[in-house]
């Protein structure tokens, strides 16, 4: 007979079959992909550079409006993901402009293989094989190609009478013929270790990409060798020693920017510098000139000899971690589609300065780059050798030839060798850090390890207010033993530019509506991990409709903005933003650019001056 | 319930429950037996499948490494004609390489050849194309890479065999070329591993080093689909045992591998071969459906009639049980009907099958007569025209020859057609049984160069005919049959190609036949006029000739291809025509054929074990086929293309004390002839044998040859026997052969005063033989049959008649019997007189009908004096 259940007995079966049946719709309890606050699933994406911000991320944004993706502005070297993967932080899908086969390979466990996928599928044979390791895994795949040559004031040539180069003879001469006319003939920013690495060797292409030079280079890429061959790699150096001798590159030069040289030849004080696709597009003329610019190749010996330099704009690869799960891999897959689609590519640098490696994808090359187009038919395109060794040790041993203290070819190819063989284990630690901060931006505090960095900052200058976009810290800071290198690691190091202003409190108010405001272009807010962060003050906002953002007040303190006080403030972030805003839209004029960037302040600060990383501060409320 | 259970008693337990429990035990014994046989047969199916496609790839293996090593061989030829040059730009270059090209007929391997310069700029004979996409795979280090090439730089898809010169070639003007190419149309490749064993089934991948799909090659989709190939065998699921890290060590050791997967639900077998040291790894994917089906078949039939003996062992002891009279009875009478069903279901069927072929006879019939009647009309048309012109113009002498010579004319197309067509008709009817005998290459080749020269000569057509890797030239075959489908094509290749055109004979024997037998290619080809793709479709269809202003003024009968196909069909070999309109036709024939394993004798010649021979001639094939011969015959051998080279060889080698022992030079050499250079040799005051090797006759030339001092001459194609022969003689330890052939074609008999008798009925014809006889200087007397022809051998003299011409049909007494009687004669003498049939009845079977009664010739009606003036050299000596 059945016994009649009492109130209690048939809460507990309702209780238990709930929980049973939650388990069975939820896949029996374990869900483990990533979730955001919102509840959107969650994508990491690293992007190696801040040109990526401004069309690229909002992009990817409108594409998957499910996904909550969060954008870090990574270290532009492979060395940078590893360290993270030491660290288990793997971002799920990675990119990166600085890039090597050696470099790469020491990471192949923890990537997703994509040689099956269709996403391989897209490419040109001839460039996959560059990507394919000796048991046929690819893990990273090239996004459109660019060039970085020599970019050369047309207009300039045909005004002093000066015919245009077509060999490395008459290169020099149109060099010797502009200095004797009061204008610097070809000048390169040797401030950068990529402009010292590339101009070493894209005038000695003609020696790198003989017989002899791809045979040393694949024993190079495969890791059978990390000493240059002297035969192969002694008139590279001998080249560079003649252009320093007759281009009369002064030891000052080791500190120029390319900044300073697009400001020399934007005011016609220079007739030839080294740059990208995307800075002849940027370029705007002379004043009052209709310059005529075009991008010319590395001159070799002979006509025959030029080469182009190129490279991939970056390399793209995704996490293994999380791929066991169907559902996740096909949205990793679905983004990394979009981001290689030609729309995606079309967001790269206007799409219209690159070369496609894929089938599908057609980009548009402009009229300025109209003599590229032989070459790539003739496939005289020579790409660069960007192992993190080059980059460092190339810098390295160029400046000490310009400063005169590498007094031959071969002297300055023994200390090139002699770097290569540096151990980067033996790096020593340089500070401790006590407590680890989450880069996980929330609602209610923020994004922990970016205000710790920019409080630190703030205190270090002295400053009352810093305002920067919380990408710009690129990841979780941990607590434990740092050296230098990992210590650059914090924050991204190629382009945030500390412009230092003297605000009132209503421009303060101004320059964060303004900057909320912005739609597209530099310093564009995506989403909730490219929002910025502040120190010194606390911003209190609200979400639009359509994902934008609203400043609703500002306090300090806890206490509301005084609009009539003056503070001292630090902006982060490309010039280009703080540019447009302060000078252009804003009007201001009493601001500095004298400034060290980020990652120079933060080691003065931890490691010359003994100084400890700051507490982070809840400095943003989204209602 | 209780009470009934009380009443069996333990014995009756026993009794009835034991065969109960026997039955089921052997059930069960039974069904576990079978389905053990079942695992057991799936086991040794995967292992012979497995077995198989491991014989399969072997083979594939040993074709790819033949062919790799002839590439390199080719290479090795051009990279030292490169090095014989100066090189004073770019433009020599591009030059050379279209000169070394023609020279090396690069066109036969289906390649071109590719420079690589220092800067990893390319030049092929089309000049420069730029950086080589693929410069990547020669940047290794190694001397010689093997990869599939797929670039911009050059339209197609080639198998690359990349070399860096020892000695950079660098040209006057700075350029440096690091690397000889030679690039080989991937579709040409398939030759070394294409298989017809599965149907059309197979899929073909070449894999690189790192596991990437270089190339694919199926009519089908590829079921892989994926770039990475070897990942995607990782993740399989695989049917039996095996991973993919046991195959890939499988196929590190051992160079071959196979195993079984799992693939979108299908099963299917692989097979992988790598070559060592290259980059150069082939697969085959194959459905298991296609693999050793009759292993399979024959498999399931076991099977089948395992379980149907099972099912009915068992249905037999169930029904033992239940009744065994009443089941034997029922299934007597079931049985009854299931065979009288069956029988009627057999004779439905044939009635159907016949009423089929009656129809298609009917139908074939039908086609026939209206192509025979066009085909005898049109010459028969002829001879009464001419005929009918001639008596008209009886005065004039000039007309009357030139109608007579037109009568002849159509008259012998008559014959030609009256003969295909019975030959076709008896090879349809399948009258015609091949008649295996032991039969020597060599021989059958040097005899049909003896029938056709005159013909080539006529035509001023060159004529090649060379030999490539035949290790067996003894076989079993039917010798008639072969020489008449070789003869067929080769008169085909000389009517359709015009003066001045080549005629060209190879043949080659391949790898992959059965234990005791050869794989033989023979490829008759010319650079003719060609066909055109729709006719080539359907050449092998009885009376089919193109149509075209060129072929229309070309006599033929349309049934010579129809007839030499069906004679491959019934040997069992293919046959295929390769043809391009205004290029030229090539005949393709394989053809397996039985050994004569006796006849396989030790090739070694002890006298010349480890001495050194020089080969000269412009064809690389030649020079590599006689090498590797001379390699079986024990010596070490060197090659050049060049007579001066040769002579420089010569001068070196006695330098250095390791001179050569034999040379073996062709009469026709690019820079200097073979006669010109054995007088610089022995200049050198070199006394070596030397011998020429030609495709001409040396009768002309062999006085002035000897004089320059050539010990012996060699006639191509050049067989192992061949050789061997040429060697020996030049050792003096034979006699030369063509000597001796020489002498016996010098002799020339007279037959004047010779006596025959000839025995035939028709008048007509008596009178035509008496009178084309007579103009021979033959003495003839004849008999209007048989009875009277033996009875005027009887009453002769021996030594009276010197041969008998004997008809066949014959009234009174026929042929065959009056020959037997004549046999039968007391005299001796006059019982071995020569009877020599000549007869209408042109067939096989007739002629071995004659030899059965004795008979010791056979020539044709109509007669031809040819064939007369033989039988009479052989009877009449």
């Amino acid at each position: 007979m059945i016994k009649k259940l009492n109130g209690k007995t048939c809460g507990y079966i309702a209780a238990v079959a709930v929980l049973l049946l939650s388990f069975l719709l939820t896949g029996c309890g374990s869900d483990d992909t990533p979730k955001a606050e919102n509840g959107k699933e969650k994508v990491t994406i690293a992007l190696w550079g801040n040109d990526l911000l401004e069309n690229y991320a909002p992009y990817l944004c409108r594409q998957f409006p499910d996904v909550e993706f969060e954008f870090v502005l990574a270290t532009n070297s492979i060395d940078y993901y590893r360290y993270l993967n030491e660290h288990g932080d793997l971002p799920d899908i990675m990119t990166v402009r600085r890039f090597s086969m050696r470099d790469a390979m020491t990471m192949k466990d923890v990537l997703y293989d994509l040689s099956n996928t269709d996403l391989a599928d897209t490419y040109y044979g001839t460039y996959l094989d560059n990507y394919t390791y000796s048991d046929g895994t690819v893990n990273w795949l090239p996004v459109c190609a660019e060039v970085d040559n020599i970019i050369v004031n047309k207009t300039l040539f045909e005004e002093n009478g000066i015919p245009l180069p077509t060999d490395y003879d008459s290169f020099i001469a149109a060099c010797q013929a502009f200095e004797a006319k009061g204008i610097m003939g070809f000048y390169p920013d040797y401030g950068q270790d990529y402009c010292c690495m590339e101009v070493l060797q894209g005038f000695g292409a003609e020696y790198l990409y003989t017989m002899e030079g791809r045979e040393w280079r694949q024993q190079y890429e495969s890791g059978h060798t990390d000493q240059l061959d002297e035969k192969v790699w002694l008139p590279v150096f001998a080249r560079f020693f003649d252009l320093k001798e007759k281009t009369g590159i002064q030891p000052e030069a080791a500190t120029e920017m390319n900044f300073v040289q697009k400001n020399r030849f934007t005011a016609g004080k220079l007739a030839m510098y080294r740059g990208t696709g995307n800075d002849l597009i940027t370029f705007t003329g002379r004043a009052g000139k209709n310059d005529e610019v075009v991008l010319m190749p590395y001159f070799g010996t002979e006509k025959k000899d030029d080469w182009y330099l190129t490279y991939p704009a970056f390399q793209v690869a995704a996490a293994k971690k999380g791929m066991e799960n169907p559902e996740r891999k096909k949205l990793i897959l679905n983004i990394m589609q979009a981001m290689l689609s030609q729309e995606g590519q079309n967001n790269i640098s206007h799409g219209k300065n690159m070369v496609s490696y894929t089938k599908d994808v057609k980009l548009e090359l402009l009229p300025e780059l109209d003599n590229l187009r032989p070459y790539i038919a003739e496939n005289k395109m020579y790409i660069r050798l960007a192992s993190t060794d080059m980059f460092k040790v190339s810098k390295s041993v160029v400046h000490g030839i310009i400063k005169g203290e590498l007094k031959t070819p071969q002297e300055a190819l023994e200390a090139f060798n002699e770097q290569m063989n540096a151990d980067p284990a033996q790096e020593p630690v340089v500070v401790h850090i006590d407590k680890g901060y989450s880069h996980e931006f929330t609602s209610r505090h923020g994004n922990q390890a970016a205000s710790a960095i920019y409080n630190t900052i703030r205190k270090k200058l002295a400053v009352d207010m810093v305002f920067v976009q919380s990408c710009y810290v690129s990841g979780d800071i941990y607590a434990g033993d740092y050296t230098e290198r990992q210590l650059s690691y914090l924050t991204h190091t190629d382009a945030a530019w500390p412009m230092l202003a003297r605000l009132t409190g209503d421009q303060v108010y101004e320059m964060v509506e303004k900057t909320f405001a912005l739609k597209s272009g530099y310093g564009v807010i995506s989403n909730d991990s490219t929002l910025y962060v502040s120190s010194g003050f606390e911003m209190d906002i609200a979400r639009n409709g359509d994902g934008s953002y609203k400043l609703n007040r500002l306090t300090r303190n806890g206490k509301e903005l005084d609009r009539n006080g003056v503070y001292t403030i630090i902006l982060m972030g490309d010039r280009n933003w703080t540019n447009q805003l302060m000078i252009t839209k804003m009007g201001i004029t009493d601001f500095s650019y004298d400034i060290d960037k980020c990652n120079v302040q933060l080691y003065d600060y931890l490691v010359k001056e003994g100084g400890k990383l700051e507490e982070p501060t809840d400095y943003i409320t989204i209602n | 319930m209780k009470l009934s259970l009380q009443r069996f008693t333990k014995n009756d337990v026993s009794r009835h429950v034991a065969p109960v429990l026997f039955s089921i035990m052997l059930a069960f014994a039974l069904i576990g037996g079978v389905v053990h046989l079942r695992s057991f047969m799936m086991e040794q199916m995967v292992n012979e499948r497995s077995a198989q496609l491991e014989e399969l790839i072997g083979q594939i293996r040993l074709n790819l490494r033949y062919g790799i090593a002839a590439h390199w061989n080719v290479v090795s030829g051009l990279d030292e004609a490169l090095h014989r040059k100066h090189y004073a730009n770019s433009q020599e270059l591009l030059d050379i390489i279209g000169d070394l090209e023609g020279k090396f007929r690069l066109d036969l391997y289906s390649s071109r050849i590719m420079l690589l310069e220092s800067t990893g700029t390319v030049y092929t004979r089309d000049g420069d194309m730029g950086i080589w996409d693929d410069i990547k795979f020669v940047a290794g280090g190694n001397s010689r890479y093997i990869f599939v090439t797929d670039t911009s730089n050059v339209k197609g898809t080639y198998l690359a065999f990349a070399q860096k010169l020892e000695q950079p070639i660098v040209t006057d003007s700075g350029r440096v070329i690091t690397h000889l190419i030679l690039l080989k149309d991937i579709a040409s490749v398939k030759k070394y591993y294409d298989t017809e064993s599965f149907g059309g089934h197979a899929a073909t991948y070449i894999i690189q080093k790192n596991g990437t799909l270089a190339y694919y090659d199926a009519d089908e989709d590829d079921v892989i689909g994926v770039r990475n190939i070897y990942k995607a065998l990782g993740e399989y699921e695989y049917v039996r045992g095996r991973n993919f890290a046991q195959v890939r060590e499988s196929l590190a050791e051992n160079g071959i591998a196979t195993a079984n997967i799992m693939l979108n639900g299908t099963e299917y077998y692989y097979c992988l071969t790598r070559m060592k040291d290259y980059d150069l790894t082939v697969m085959m994917l194959i459905p298991a459906e296609y693999v050793a089906i009759s292993t399979r078949s024959m498999m399931e039939s076991t099977f089948q009639a395992q379980m149907a003996f099972t099912i009915i062992l068992l249905l037999l002891l169930v029904l033992a049980v239940v009744s065994v009279v009443k089941v034997q009875r029922s299934s007597q009478l079931v049985k009854v009907e299931q065979e009288a069903n069956h029988e009627l279901n057999r004779l439905r069927i044939a009635a159907e099958d016949a009423l089929h072929v009656a129809e298609a006879a009917n139908k074939s019939k039908s086609v026939f007569l209206s192509n025979m009647s066009h085909d005898i009309r049109t010459p028969m048309n002829a001879v009464i025209g001419f005929a009918t012109l001639a008596l008209t113009n009886l005065e004039q002498q000039d007309k009357v020859k030139d109608y007579l010579s037109k009568i002849l004319s159509a008259s012998n197309h008559l014959l030609s057609l009256i003969n295909d067509i019975l030959d076709m008709s008896r090879i349809e009817s399948g009258k015609i049984q091949l008649d295996e005998m032991e039969a020597n290459l060599s021989d059958m080749l040097h005899d049909i160069k003896d029938i056709i020269g005159g013909q080539v000569q006529a035509k001023s057509l060159e004529l090649y005919m060379d030999v490539i890797d035949v290790a067996d030239e003894d076989v079993y075959c039917d010798r008639t049959r072969l020489n008449q489908v070789l003869l067929n094509l080769l008169s085909n290749a000389i009517k359709f190609t015009p003066p001045g055109g080549t005629v060209s004979v190879r043949i080659a024997q391949l790898h992959g036949a059965a234990e005791g037998k050869g794989m033989y290619e023979i490829r008759v080809k010319d650079n003719g006029i060609g066909m055109s793709q729709e006719f080539a479709a359907k050449i092998f269809e009885p009376f089919e000739r193109e149509r075209t202003s060129t072929v229309s003024k070309i006599q033929g009968t349309g049934l010579g291809m129809a007839i030499t196909k069906n004679i491959i069909d019934m040997m069992g070999g293919t046959i295929e025509v390769i043809t391009e309109q205004d290029k030229g036709t090539e005949f393709v024939i394989r053809l397996e054929m039985r050994l004569r394993s006796a006849k396989k004798t030790s090739f070694r010649i002890q006298e010349l074990e480890g001495l050194k021979a020089l080969v000269v001639d412009d064809d690389f094939n030649t020079c590599d086929s006689v090498t590797k011969m001379l390699v079986k015959v024990g010596m070490r051998s060197e090659w050049t293309m060049f007579g001066k080279e040769a002579v420089l060889r010569a001068r070196q080698s006695i330098e250095l004390d390791d001179a050569f022992h034999v040379y073996i030079i062709d009469w026709r050499l690019p820079d200097v002839n073979g006669v010109e250079v054995t007088r610089q040799i022995r200049a050198l005051g070199d006394d070596t044998p030397i011998i020429i090797m030609t495709a001409y006759d040396w009768n002309d030339i062999e006085e002035e040859a000897r004089a320059a001092g050539v010990t012996a001459f060699c006639a191509k194609p050049m067989f192992m026997s061949d050789l061997r022969d040429s060697l020996l003689t030049a050792l003096g330890q034979q006699r030369e052969k063509h000597t001796a052939v020489l002498a016996a074609r010098s002799s020339n008999t007279s037959y004047e005063g010779k006596r025959l008798l000839l025995a035939e009925d028709n008048e007509m014809n008596r009178e035509i033989a008496c009178e084309i006889l007579g103009d021979y200087g033959l003495l003839v007397e004849t008999a209007e049959n048989g009875a009277k022809a033996v009875e005027m051998v009887a009453k002769s003299q021996p030594g009276y008649y010197d041969m008998v011409l004997m008809d066949i049909q014959m009234p009174v007494l026929n042929g065959h019997e009056a020959t037997v009687r004549i046999r039968q004669l007391p005299d001796k003498a006059l019982a071995c007189i020569p009877i020599v049939a000549m007869t209408a009845n042109a067939f096989d079977e007739d002629r071995k009908e004659a030899e059965k009664h004795g008979m010791n010739g056979f020539i044709s009606k109509p007669i031809n004096m040819k064939e007369v003036m033989e039988a009479l050299s052989s009877f009449l000596r």
